[in-house]
């Protein structure tokens, strides 16, 4: 026994080095690559179903804007030319097919099931192993979905590029910022069933509410003043709204840089939010069945 | 020695809703839900010593997976306190957890679509086993529980014993001092089980491992432990190793006699009588005498049968030890509808 079994009642203290941490939630990482992948079969209409959205709302915006050009009111809409309004669209869903996630699902499942109760008897934070595997998740995505998705989408609706080279790659950076706040939010999301009995109401509404809140459904442009500036206090924005708008060239300068920090704000708001709301459930819970 | 598990007053109670009936009922629920609270865990003390092996038993729902849940800081008491080498478990989950293994028979701790290999990699990683020891253990796990085979299949095609055993073999990756085993035979074959007690045996003598075990297969404890801890509704009932338990029942022991001549029970306990002994109700060859040592010597009895018949066999047993715990059940039982805080020292007979 090397660690002296019998010869002492105390336990070590012990801490995980951020080195080993990183090989660690890495490994996570590389198991829920594999994991979506070897399930990827599963997926594969993920791509049409996109394509049908994007479809849908160019078809959509087309016949708005030609009315509009028809009783002569301009050819923007909330600042959006026909074709601006298309490529955020098309960003947009290509975007959410990258962030997505179910972590709120999958929480709130092992909550009422009980199966908790196997992560809290082991030495990690459950909160950085689904952070982990959102971002192997999203890598999946990235070459199952949201590529694909580009390839089809940009020709077939003739999507326009983005705003310059530095325009895409803050795009980039903005994207993965996005994922960390939506996995965040949903890992919020999903901590609330350990308060309530029955949550599926709860993920149908956020389902529904987060595509709509971040803009994704509605372009944040169409909604009112008062609307919008309510929701510039919420997080959502920072989802996708944000990361367009900086692929649409929207968002330049000094103002690309507060779109940035606002969402490395959000993302560690959130993160320590989230931290501090799974430290207080596990310790008042009560875990079912065994 | 200073205790390695120290458990104090250690309670839970768990919120209770209660729910009404019918349309109306299920709106009075959400308007004013009917509460109440259930005493699960109830003022439970005990102490273990490094490298005891203590067996928790008592019926269904007495509260044993509630208590093994706080040990390994799944729960948070509703109140008293319980440190474990040291440290607090739910409060220094993470340094704590390291050094525990844990088995809950009912569901497993392996990734259910990995395959088995890769969990025990992915374990590799959680509790940072260096290669040379996770070589060695693994090489020791597949001696001792055979699951070499089982080693590329995803856990969700495993059987259940297949299953436990990978589970046992997962919560000693990385050598805990102590294993924490809430059921860990359940549902396994007869010698499924004979494998897993010989195994845990094994590991307790060479790695002086500190174990408590919940079951409700006394086998289990007989063959494992020489302490056990009986709680009954939270509460517990007796504390003391096996043989003391045995005492404090009355030490019955179970004389059967085969007969060369049938003979009626009557018979014999005329041969006994002014003896406390009671012959069970039977006629023909075999016949079974059970009697308190404290108060009887087999050796009288014995005297007595053979001297008066021709005897073919003799065969003197103790008490099952499923007799001695039923009694203590049933002790505990009607202590706790009587009084309060007794634990059940009268060994009525
Ligand atoms: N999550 C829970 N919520 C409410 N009550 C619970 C919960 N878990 C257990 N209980 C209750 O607490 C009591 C003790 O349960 P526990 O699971 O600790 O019993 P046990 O001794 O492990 O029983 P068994 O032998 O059946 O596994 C029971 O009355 C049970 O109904
Ligand atoms: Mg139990």
């Amino acid at each position: 026994m090397s660690d002296g079994a019998t010869a002492t009642a105390r336990l070590a203290p012990w801490r995980r080095s951020p080195v080993a941490s990183l090989g660690l939630y890495g490994h996570f990482i590389r198991l829920a690559f594999l994991k979506f992948l070897a399930y990827r079969l599963r997926y594969y209409t993920g791509v049409v179903s996109y394509t049908i959205f994007v479809a849908g709302h160019y078809y959509l915006y087309l016949a708005l804007y030609a009315g509009r050009a028809a009783e002569g009111l301009g050819a923007t809409v909330g600042g959006l030319t026909v074709r601006e309004m298309i490529t955020y669209v098309a960003i947009s869903w290509i975007g959410r097919s990258l962030y997505f996630n179910n972590i709120s699902r999958d929480l709130a499942r092992m909550v009422t099931e009980g199966e908790i109760a196997m992560h809290l008897i082991k030495p990690f934070h459950l909160q950085s192993v689904m952070m982990a595997e959102a971002v192997g998740e999203a890598g999946f995505r990235l070459i199952m979905f949201t590529i694909p998705i580009m390839l089809v989408v940009v020709p077939v609706f003739h999507v326009g590029a983005p705003a310059g080279a530095a325009a895409l790659l803050w795009t980039l950076v903005s994207f993965t910022l996005s994922l960390v706040i939506y996995s965040q939010l949903s890992f919020l999301v999903g901590c609330l069933a350990f308060a309530m009995k029955n949550i599926q109401g709860v993920l149908r509404a956020q389902m529904v509410g987060m595509d709509f809140l971040t803009g994704v459904i509605v372009p944040f442009t169409f909604f009112p003043a008062w609307f919008q500036s309510a929701v510039n206090w919420l997080p959502f924005q920072c989802i996708s709204y944000v990361p367009v708008m900086i692929y649409l060239g929207k968002r330049t300068g000094p103002a690309l840089v507060d779109g940035i920090l606002l969402q490395v704000a959000w993302a560690v708001g959130l993160t320590i939010a989230a931290r501090l709301v799974w430290r207080y459930a596990t310790r008042r819970v009560t875990v079912q069945g065994g | 020695m200073e205790p390695l598990i120290h458990v104090r007053d250690l309670c839970k109670d768990y919120r209770l809703t209660d729910r009404r009936e019918g349309v109306r009922g299920g709106l009075l629920d959400l308007l004013s839900p009917r509460r109440r609270d259930l005493r699960a865990v109830d003022r439970v003390s005990f102490d273990i010593q490094p490298g005891e092996m203590v067996g928790y038993i008592g019926a269904n729902g007495a509260g044993k997976s509630t208590t093994i849940k706080m040990l390994t800081g799944i729960l948070t008491p509703s109140s008293g306190e319980v440190t474990v080498g040291g440290m607090v478990p739910w409060r220094q989950r993470q340094q704590y957890t390291r050094h525990i293994g844990v088995v809950f028979g009912q569901r497993t701790q392996l990734w259910w679509d990995l395959a088995v290999v890769e969990s025990f990699r992915l374990l590799k990683k959680i509790y940072e086993v260096d290669d040379a020891t996770y070589d060695r253990q693994m090489k020791l796990l597949d001696d001792l529980l055979d699951i070499g085979k089982l080693l590329g299949q995803p856990v969700r095609k495993l059987s259940l014993g297949q299953r436990m055993r990978c589970d046992l073999a997962a919560a000693l990756l990385h050598r805990p001092r102590v294993l924490f085993l809430d059921e860990p035979t359940i549902g396994l074959d007869v010698v499924a089980k004979e494998n897993i007690r010989g195994f845990l045996r094994g590991v307790q003598e060479r790695e002086g491992v500190t174990v408590i075990l919940t079951t409700h297969d006394l086998g289990d404890i007989e063959q494992l432990c020489r302490r056990v801890i009986i709680i009954d509704q939270g509460r517990v009932h007796f504390d003391g190793e096996l043989s003391e338990l045995r005492r404090r029942v009355g030490q019955t022991v179970r004389l059967s006699v085969d007969l060369r001549d049938p003979a009626a029970s009557a018979d014999l306990a005329a041969v006994t009588v002014g003896l406390p002994v009671n012959w069970d109700d039977e006629t023909g060859l075999r016949h079974v005498a059970r009697f308190n040592r404290a108060e009887v010597r087999a050796a009288d009895v014995i005297r007595l049968v053979v001297n008066d018949r021709p005897v073919q066999d003799l065969h003197l047993a103790e008490q099952p030890i499923e007799e001695v715990v039923r009694e203590i059940y049933r002790q505990a039982a009607a202590n706790n509808t009587d009084s309060a805080d007794d634990t059940g020292t009268g060994a009525a007979k």
